[in-house]
């Protein structure tokens, strides 16, 4: 059975395109409040697959701009929502895939910049939004946001950087904050928000290994990784893991052939999509990243994916590389 | 009515009944936020209370969504007076949730978050408290990393902080601890990393003096030396975790120039058959140490 188990291509794209067609009941508005993450999800799943042409540019691009929160000068999830660092990312990275930021418009371009900025606070640790939720989730989101648009500067990098590596722990994992467990979401933030910063030499070649250590220990037996000790595997992890080991380089620590096969064994044979484990229900979350984790393992000529930015290479190859000269 | 800036009691209400049906909606978080401040100057204790009431059902319910668990650390920020007794009952709050899933990563973060205000209220650490919180939900489940985690964040603040009275007696009843739990369950990781964690970390090299602790490290070895001889006549396969944790061991030991016989290129050979999915690892280790 195992053997046989290939990626249903056409199956998923079709099931990102019937997302979207489902619009007027209940559950679309259960979610609204993840609209615009789910377009980034789904774009960049399609990009995964080689089909960006299964969303319409101009409405998606339309409806990026329709969340626009003109009050705060950022992006919501959904129009007449409210601005927060996680959508504001999800915009950004929809408008550099189709490489049209220069819908923005300086005027939006200049508030957005400043929303950002102005949600870091004075241990260089960045809020979601007013209300002051602080994690390092957001710190990731805030330095790959700026470094999309080639907005960074040393006053955000610096304090930044110095917050990420305060939130390393002594197991080789990196928590929400100084202080919180290990959990592999964050080990992508903080490595991702180092990486994108060009700080990850501030990390000694011991905390390397011991990085890759705590990662690679993350695989269990079925194949699939999971994000704690003792916790039950996710296809999501997939990603988080995955893209770190990838950016310490360290990928192959753990085993491509088992994990591709706990992957595939989550994909709905019916109607398309990945779940978090198998048998269960599909989403487009764990379906983009199923897709992108095969993507680093090099999977059946899949559209290379960038592990620091969770976007095609191709697009990311184009972004200004910090320090800027 | 948000667009309206319309903050009322009626509004207020109304943001109830939507956030039951779908506490995902930050945006009705973030309108409810604003009534109750805007409304803050007539509002008494007995409605902050009503609020966290309305907050605890909604956990309950919704214990991994992270807008309710930040609308309850918004409303105990406001909350007009600073009586340590308010967050005494988040305690409780917390201690009942992680009752419940030992394991909830917000659950923890909070409870890190209360015993701070707490402490900053009272004046007074709770170390010692916490330390024995970790003890019991250890021995609980010994597979508990949460509580692993927070006994590493503990003892390396009562080191720092000078609580701890005689601390060669509390790093010798520690290892003792560490070699019961590990001979309760040799299979599971959360105790063989706090294991990795303590034997090279400051504390306890600080506070042992050379001999003591390579002492300490060779009864370790030994320790698991035993384990995976038992671990082998009953199954006739080696336990993984005692390879890693006696390579770590070994590094150490050669560092002190304390190493007699060294086996880690035959742990790294073994470890590669035994524990294939981390094989490259290994063969990485392998190369690092010729
Ligand atoms: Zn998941």
């Amino acid at each position: 059975m195992s053997g046989s188990l290939t990626l249903l291509k056409e199956k998923h794209i079709r099931y990102i395109e019937s997302l979207d067609t489902k619009k007027h009941n209940f559950e679309y508005w259960l979610t609204e409040h993840l609209r615009l993450n789910g377009i980034y999800w789904g774009l960049t799943a399609l990009c995964v697959l080689d089909s960006p042409e299964t969303f319409v540019k101009e409405e998606v691009i339309s409806f990026v701009l329709s969340c626009w929160d003109d009050k705060y000068g950022a992006f919501a999830p959904f129009p007449r929502h409210d601005a927060h660092l996680l959508t504001t990312l999800s915009a950004v990275q929809i408008l550099a895939t189709y490489d049209a930021l220069d819908v923005l418009g300086k005027d939006r371009k200049v508030r957005l910049i400043s929303f950002i900025r102005g949600n870091q606070l004075e241990d260089g640790s960045f809020q979601g939004d007013r209300f002051g939720e602080v994690d390092t989730r957001f710190v990731y989101t805030a330095l790959s946001a700026l470094s999309i648009l080639g907005e960074l500067t040393s006053e955000v990098v610096d304090p930044a950087v110095d917050f990420v590596l305060k939130c390393y722990n002594f197991d080789g994992g990196f928590g929400l904050c100084p202080n919180a467990e290990s959990h592999a979401a964050q080990a992508f933030t903080c490595l991702g928000a180092l990486a994108i910063a060009n700080k990850l030499d501030m990390l000694s070649d011991d905390q390397l290994e011991e990085i890759g250590w705590w990662l690679c220990e993350r695989q269990l037996p079925e194949g699939g990784l999971n994000g704690r000790p003792s916790k039950l595997p996710d296809v999501c992890y997939s990603w988080w893991v995955l893209s770190s080991l990838a950016i310490i380089g360290r990928l192959d620590w753990i085993n491509y052939e088992k994990l591709t096969e706990f992957i595939l064994k989550c994909q709905d044979e019916k109607k398309g999509g990945i779940s978090d484990r198998p048998e269960n229900e599909v989403d487009v979350f764990h379906t983009v990243f199923g897709v992108a984790g095969l993507s680093l393992m090099g999977y059946d000529n899949l559209v290379p994916i960038d592990p620091i930015y969770c976007m095609p290479k191709s697009v990311t190859s184009k972004f200004k590389k910090y320090p800027y000269k | 009515m948000r667009d309206e800036k319309i903050y009322s009691i009626e509004a207020l209400k109304k943001t109830s009944e939507l956030l039951k049906k779908n506490p995902e909606f930050n945006a009705i978080w973030n309108y409810r936020r604003d009534i109750i401040a805007s409304l803050a100057s007539e509002l008494e204790i007995p409605f902050w209370d009503k609020e966290l009431v309305f907050v605890m059902m909604l956990l309950k319910d919704y214990p991994k969504v992270y807008w309710i668990w930040n609308h309850r650390l918004w409303v105990l920020k406001h909350y007009p007076t600073s009586s340590p007794k308010v967050w005494q009952t988040e305690l409780a709050v917390v201690n009942k949730l992680l009752e419940q899933d030992a394991r909830n990563y917000h659950g923890w973060h909070y409870r890190r978050i209360v015993v701070g205000n707490i402490e900053s209220i009272t004046n007074k650490s709770l170390d010692k408290e916490e330390f024995e919180y970790t003890t019991i939900k250890i021995n609980n489940n010994i597979s508990n990393y949460s509580a692993w985690h927070q006994r590493v964040q503990i003892i390396s603040r009562m080191f720092q902080k000078g609580e701890v009275g005689n601390q060669k007696e509390y790093i010798r009843t520690e290892i003792s601890y560490i070699i019961n739990a590990m001979f309760t369950d040799a299979e599971d990781q959360s105790v063989w990393f706090y294991i990795k964690w303590f034997i090279k970390n400051d504390i306890v090299c600080k506070t042992l003096d050379e001999q003591e602790y390579l002492k300490m490290l060779k009864d370790l070895r030994e320790n698991i030396l035993l384990i995976n001889n038992d671990e082998i006549e009953f199954s006739g396969k080696q336990n993984i975790w005692c390879l890693k944790i006696l390579l770590v061991l070994e590094d150490i030991l050669e560092e002190k120039e304390a190493l007699t016989e060294r086996s880690s290129e035959q742990y790294l050979v073994q470890l590669i058959d035994a524990d294939p999915l981390r094989k490259n690892r290994y063969l990485h280790l392998l190369e690092q140490h010729k």
